[in-house]
């Protein structure tokens, strides 16, 4: 990766206001860090920078950071991270990672495919990229800024691993050698998009399971055998105490007087 | 199949706010190409429906596509000509909410041009405006 020349200057201004009115001023707020210094605010010119992004393949840049009135007069820096606004896609805060040139680093470098896939062409299989990058580790000035990966030979089933990705020169790709990078899949039959659509069809739509809602569940009854319980057998023993004598002792003759004439009437 | 969740906890839900923009989803994550909201709306499990099924037709089943949104809130409706109060009205649909800069849709393994006119036609389903976006170019 060849080092690009940027110029950058201490930022004063900070947080969210500052930021803004650095916006607003056609800066960007950045920030260097590494192990070499401590970590330093600065602001760059918003229209470099993202030139610089714009005419990169990647957002894996090298770049040799020229800051105003800084004892160092290039600082080697890698961009860790741009902050994109999410809907205008504006640069809004860059991270630099400084790096020593004798010091090897791992970045995360996007995969690019090279071809048509054999699987793809005569097959009508899907390309499917399973990792988008890859960890490589190395000395900044040798990491590459791509990975080109050739899928021509790639048919239906097939998948490149990570082992099988010729290395950059003079650096090592990081992880489980294994793990499948590009992989070309079966396509979709007609049978299985007619089954599909038939279940589509014969599916009732609208009714949706609930977790809760337990009020509306007692109410119907059918449920609450445990509320049932409980309140049965708080009610049985008050009962028992103070209804059952009672109703022996006092209510009963009444019940027998009132009842009596009642039941003469009705006859 | 219409979206719908599969179980809740509860039925109806508050309406709840859409204010700022997407701070989640607003990247293309899987696919190459993707279709982004402008605006912000509620959208409806038949209108993400029949998005999905333009971008399937136009595709003649190649390639892959991603349904990036999913309906999660619920909504009711009053019915017609009811007089106000007695209760929260019957569940009506689900919809997804969507703030500007959600990712909706995305599209793989097939050329630039296809995947534009799928993602066209789809956006012809939608009711707010949106904006095509691939992986490498944001903006």
């Amino acid at each position: 990766m060849k080092s690009v020349s940027l110029n950058a200057a201490p930022r004063a201004l900070c947080r969210r206001a500052g930021a803004k009115a650095l916006r607003t001023g056609g800066r960007i707020p950045a920030t260097i860090y590494g192990r070499q210094a401590q970590p330093q605010n600065l602001e760059v010119n918003a229209k470099e920078m993202e030139d610089l992004i714009h005419h990169s393949v990647s957002e894996n840049l090298l770049v040799d950071l020229a800051v105003k009135d800084d004892a160092r007069p290039k600082r080697l820096a890698l961009v860790q991270e741009v902050q994109h606004h999410p809907l205008t896609g504006k640069v809004l805060h860059v991270d630099f990672h400084e790096v020593a040139e004798d010091e090897k680093v791992t970045i995360l470098v996007a995969v690019e495919t090279v071809g048509d896939a054999e699987g793809v062409k005569t097959q009508g299989g899907v390309l499917e990229h399973v990792l988008f990058k890859i960890k490589v580790r190395g000395l900044p000035k040798d990491l590459p800024e791509v990975i080109a990966v050739d899928v021509t030979h790639l048919m239906i089933g097939q998948a490149i691993h990570l082992g099988e990705i010729p290395t950059p020169e003079n650096c090592e790709l990081v992880g489980d050698k294994h793990i499948s990078v590009i992989a070309v899949a079966a396509p979709r039959t007609e049978e299985e998009e007619a089954a599909e659509a038939a279940a589509a069809a014969d599916a009732v739509p609208g009714e949706v399971e609930m977790i809760k809602e337990k009020k509306e569940d007692g109410e119907e009854g059918a449920p609450p055998a445990k509320g049932a319980a409980k309140g049965a057998e708080k009610a049985a023993p008050g009962a028992d105490k103070k209804a059952a004598p009672g109703a022996e002792q006092k209510a009963a003759p009444g019940a027998d007087k009132k009842a009596a004439p009642a039941a003469q009437k009705k006859k | 199949m219409p979206l719908i969740p599969d179980r809740v906890k509860y039925r109806k839900m508050h309406r709840g706010n859409r204010a700022g923009l997407a701070m989640r989803g607003h990247k293309v994550s899987f696919g190459e190409y993707g279709l982004m909201a402008l605006q912000r709306c509620w959208l409806d499990t038949k209108q993400i429906e029949a998005a999905r099924v333009a971008i399937a037709r136009n595709m003649k089943r190649h390639g892959k596509m991603w349904i990036r949104v999913f309906p999660q809130k619920s909504f009711t409706k009053k019915p017609l000509e009811t007089r106000m109060g007695k209760g929260k009205g019957p569940l009506e649909s689900w919809v997804a909410v969507i703030r500007p800069a959600n990712v909706l849709f995305e599209v793989d393994g097939v050329t630039e041009a296809v995947a534009r006119e799928s993602l066209r036609l789809a956006a012809t389903k939608l009711p707010i405006k949106t904006k095509f976006i691939s992986r490498h170019h944001m903006g």
